[in-house]
């Protein structure tokens, strides 16, 4: 579907999104974000795992949201229902759907970057751009590592529970377990990480000389201008949200003064 | 810089001064957005959706974040650089077995915590920033807690300088002190970048205290000074039982250990001397 473009590329694509996203503060413009970003999953085919992933985070964000904005809300004024000291306003309400919308932009635009990016082109990408190589090492380390991690959990618990290991219902035996399980998987994992040090350094890891990479992250002239774009229309945003905002400072500051509990 | 050395690495000084200046100004820059945010905060939340505070929040605490990260990383021994993708795969399974157990924390730093006190607190605050940018890969919303994460681990490896490690019962209360300062400074993230959540669980102490009549800084900020502590001492405890389960002998081979005395009993005698 998509020529494959240089991982920074993408980043600053969707950096610069969210920048002025936020800087926009408007319902209207969060949700079309949001609805883009969904449509460029289904474009690149990743959809349902987009939808997914971002649904099992942004649910339980918008119930959250709408519990302590939609039922407790003291700046608000109009006010639709009430039993005790809950009171469901409108001022309370729409904060709750900006925010929700937001956040969810948020996340499906980062959602969508982090499952177009192939993490061995971030890699080379971040290496030509002399960013310390140690970087890129974590960072892909740790996600090839993950995996494997589970896995190894996986096989240490099957292990204890081959020796006996029951756990019950109370707290101390749930600890116990945890324990049990915890200690030789971190004993494991560090003395690997010693010895993967060792083969590293055999090979020249903290070396300051230029490095070969296997994987070219491509780059053209006309990404180097469009990031150059994205990047100064997302300063130029937040530019201009700070005028508006020292602008309406005093009304907002009036405001306060009439009507706000603070 | 413009010809480096093909034989042996450049010992220049200048390139570790700039690397201090880095590490610096990237302290500097979480430092200025807390108080920026703290002071701007009441006019802002009333005047709509606090729009400047949630940019000046992602932007300032990022930026510092990712200059320790650039600043720490390349003065740190390969032994702790391969540490720490070992710590951030632990801050995330140790953080979902937690979750399995049904106890009620989140536990998500134990990694974290582990790698500062092996490694000192410079580590311990690279590791913090970077298990946050890791983990936003599977979910975007701790990306903005960078900084706090990154503060914990610090404040993680200056306890085990100060020797709050070799007594068992020292690190939980190191623990509740972290959590406490941890607990203020991620508070403006919550209210300014999410409108003033960060998980489900947390959202009803939140309700509480906005039924109150709080703004909605403080009453995150008494949210956060509630689960916050407990939890941070639980995982110093966690971390304290694990580093004492490792054997002398890898323990011992951290500088860090060595130079401080971080942990309780004596070195290990060198085998080859």
């Amino acid at each position: 579907m998509f020529p494959r473009l240089n991982p920074l590329t993408t980043l600053a694509a969707a950096v610069a999104v969210l920048v002025m996203t936020t800087a926009a503060a408007s319902w209207a413009v969060s949700l079309t974000v949001a609805v883009g970003a969904v449509l460029l999953s289904a474009a690149s085919g990743t959809l349902r795992r987009v939808l997914l992933a971002s649904a099992a985070i942004i649910v339980p964000f918008w119930l959250s949201l709408l519990v302590i904005h939609g039922l407790f809300f003291p700046e608000g004024r109009t006010v639709l229902a009430s039993w005790g000291p809950a009171r469901v306003t409108a001022e309370g309400l729409s904060f709750a759907l900006e925010m929700g919308l937001r956040t969810a932009a948020f996340v499906l635009v980062l959602m969508v970057f982090s499952f177009s990016v192939r993490v061995p082109e971030l890699v080379a990408a971040l290496t030509a751009r002399r960013v310390p190589p140690q970087v890129g090492y974590v960072l892909a380390s740790t996600l090839l590592l993950a995996p494997l991690v589970a896995a190894r959990l996986e096989k240490v618990r099957q292990a204890q529970e081959s020796r006996g290991l029951v756990v019950g219902r109370g707290i101390g035996s749930r600890a116990a377990a945890i324990r049990l399980q915890m200690v030789p998987l971190v004993l494991g994992l560090v003395h690997d990480a010693g010895i993967r040090a060792q083969a590293l350094d055999a090979r020249g890891f903290r070396s300051a000389g230029p490095r070969t990479s296997y994987t070219e992250a491509r780059d053209s002239a006309a990404q180097a201008a469009f990031r150059l774009v994205a990047i100064l229309l997302a300063l130029a945003a937040v530019g201009w949200r700070m005028v508006e905002s020292l602008s309406a400072g005093s009304l907002a500051a009036l405001s306060l003064s009439a009507g706000g509990p603070g | 810089m413009s010809q480096p050395s093909l034989t042996l690495p450049p010992t220049d000084r200048q390139a570790v001064r700039r690397r201090r200046l880095l590490e610096l100004l990237g302290a500097a820059a979480i430092a200025a957005t807390f108080v920026f945010l703290v002071l701007t905060q009441p006019a802002d939340i009333a005047g709509g959706l606090g729009s400047v505070s949630s940019l000046v929040a992602l932007g300032g605490f990022l930026l510092g974040a990712l200059l320790l990260i650039v600043g720490v990383l390349p003065t740190l021994p390969t032994s702790t650089v391969v540490l720490i993708p070992v710590a951030l795969v632990l801050n995330i399974v140790l953080g979902q077995l937690m979750g399995t157990s049904g106890l009620p924390f989140y536990l998500d730093s134990i990694g974290t915590v582990l790698i500062a006190v092996l490694a000192g607190p410079a580590a311990g605050a690279a590791t913090g920033a970077l298990s946050s940018i890791v983990w936003s890969f599977f979910n975007p919303t701790v990306l903005p807690f960078a900084a706090g994460a990154a503060l914990i681990g610090f404040l993680a490896g200056v306890a085990a300088r100060y020797g709050l490690f070799r007594r068992f019962y020292l690190a939980p209360v190191a623990g509740f002190v972290t959590g406490i300062i941890a607990g203020v400074v991620s508070a403006p993230i919550a209210a300014f970048v999410f409108g003033g959540t960060s998980g489900a669980g947390t959202g009803a102490i939140v309700s509480a205290f906005r039924a109150m009549g709080d703004t909605l800084l403080a009453a995150i900020t008494k949210q956060a000074l509630i689960s916050d502590p407990m939890d941070k001492a639980i995982v110093f405890a966690i971390a304290a039982m694990l580093v004492y389960a490792l054997p002398r002998r890898t323990t011992f081979q951290f500088p860090f250990v060595r130079r401080f005395r971080v942990l309780a009993g004596r070195e290990p005698a060198a085998r080859n001397s």
